[in-house]
């Protein structure tokens, strides 16, 4: 097994690189990002021109519930950048325990999500009923799509992990990435439709 | 001497399906843009009076328009087959190449015709009830924007086959990009419910965004191709890398001596 020494090592000898990951990844990560600005954009404008029904509506949500949602996401980007330093060192049991752990955090917060629409939907609160939760289901449903898709690479990342034969630390890397990009767009998520007032 | 070498260059079957890929689209942005304009799309409250002004207002550019498009539209299979060429080439199954051409053949008919044939029956039809009327004018325009999502599973596709070739037929970004285009596909799904708002069919979000992000993709599918044209060896390896001419003209590949 490689030391945390020789990783270190090898990185260096490698020379300093300019983005973790495949450089690819990245552009998906900009690109989506960019398409988010532009639901978030069309949101605010929205908001602006009937900010008192807006708010009314947003008085429904739980703020702490948000928080809660927002801390497990958090935490799970702090488990998969421990799963790259794992996967860095050569410590691949850990780094798959750290990516398994990852997903767990994300089925937690998708549990968390549908006990919170099913809540909303008991009270009213459709993506019909009025114009806040048609974004609020919409950012939401399509964040959590994005989540769905982190399992699949959480999958791939764990299956690599899993054989010696298909490690490959840059592949670990954009998992990585995948899944720090859907925690970041549930942070901005979670500040517009919850925190902003 | 230029002519028969033209002659004798195994890649012209696959220019002539590039440049038929360029007149399908630019075909494509002129009927529904400018000729038929029924891209943006109509607005989804009319009631059945003004879908029937709508239809007449309209009436020479729909017949005009989708008539080209009855006659010519079929070359939109030439990007479908230039795509499932390039699956062919990287170093998957073959069953992602058949799968998307399957599935792409099959979605353009709600995605694509229907709107032609709904829309030249609403025309050619305008004594019929307004009631009438404006269920082909929804039929058409939902058939169009709402079953985007069959194209869905065939971008995901692309998008593995990409991510797993080793032959570096396509880039991995586009794979990515695959995606994101791919998720646009579901963002049009709620134009089914709304009949105004930015998730109706003409909506900021479900029409608006999803186009730039469709009209991107193609652009980058259209350059990525004729890439591909260029760095084409017909051998079953990986593909040369593009090279560049002093004057930033790519140089053709050699093609591969069985």
């Amino acid at each position: 097994m490689t030391t945390t020494e020789d990783a270190i090592a090898t990185g260096r000898a490698r020379g300093p690189r300019r983005v973790p990951g495949q450089p690819d990844m990245w552009v998906f990560v900009l690109f989506e990002s960019l398409v988010f600005t532009s639901y978030f954009c069309v949101y605010l404008f929205f908001r602006t021109q009937h900010e008192r029904a807006f708010l009314q509506a947003q008085s429904h949500l739980l703020l702490w519930l948000g928080v809660i949602d927002t801390i497990v996401l958090l935490t799970s980007s702090w488990t998969v950048a421990t799963c790259v330093r794992h996967a860095r060192a050569g410590r691949y049991d850990a780094a798959k325990r750290d990516a398994l752990l990852t997903a767990g955090l994300g089925v937690l917060f998708l549990a968390l999500k549908i006990v919170e629409w099913v809540r909303l939907i008991h009270a009213g609160h459709t993506f019909t009923s009025s114009e806040f939760f048609q974004y609020y289901f919409f950012l939401t449903a399509i964040h959590c799509v994005h989540l769905l898709i982190g399992f699949v690479v959480l999958g791939v990342l764990a299956s690599q992990l899993t054989d010696p034969k298909r490690r490959v630390q840059e592949s670990v890397e954009t998992c990585a990435t995948y899944w720090h990009t859907v925690d970041f767009f549930w942070v901005l998520i979670f500040a517009l439709l919850y925190v902003v007032r | 001497v230029k002519r028969l070498a033209w002659r004798d260059n195994p890649k012209r079957e696959l220019w002539l399906a590039w440049y038929a890929t360029i007149a399908f689209y630019n075909l494509y942005t002129i009927v529904f843009f400018i000729i038929t304009r029924t891209q943006p799309p109509g607005k989804p409250w009319y009631d059945p009076n003004q879908v029937v002004g709508w239809f007449a207002g309209r009436h020479d550019g729909l017949l005009v328009g989708f008539a080209l498009i009855f006659t010519l539209g079929g070359l939109s299979a030439t990007s479908i087959a230039l795509i499932t060429y390039s699956i062919r080439r990287m170093s998957v199954s073959r069953a992602f190449a058949y799968s998307y051409l399957i599935l792409y053949s099959v979605s353009a008919v709600p995605g694509f015709l229907f709107i032609c044939v709904a829309m030249t029956v609403g025309a050619m039809r305008p004594d019929r009830n307004p009631a009438v009327q404006q269920w082909i004018y929804d039929f058409g325009f939902l058939s169009f924007s709402g079953t985007m999502g069959v194209f869905l599973i065939g971008s995901l596709i692309w998008m593995t086959a990409i991510l797993l070739d080793k032959n570096g037929v396509l880039p991995k970004w586009f794979g990515y990009l695959n995606l994101c285009n791919a998720l646009t596909e579901v963002v049009i799904a709620p134009s089914w419910i709304f009949h105004r708002g930015v998730f109706a069919w003409n909506g900021v979000i479900a029409w608006w965004i999803d186009v730039g992000v469709f009209g991107l993709y193609t652009g980058a599918f259209i350059y990525l191709l004729r890439n591909l044209i260029i760095r084409e060896d017909f051998g079953s390896g990986p593909l040369p890398e593009l090279a560049m001419k002093r004057t930033g003209t790519p140089v053709q590949a050699e093609i591969a001596v069985p």
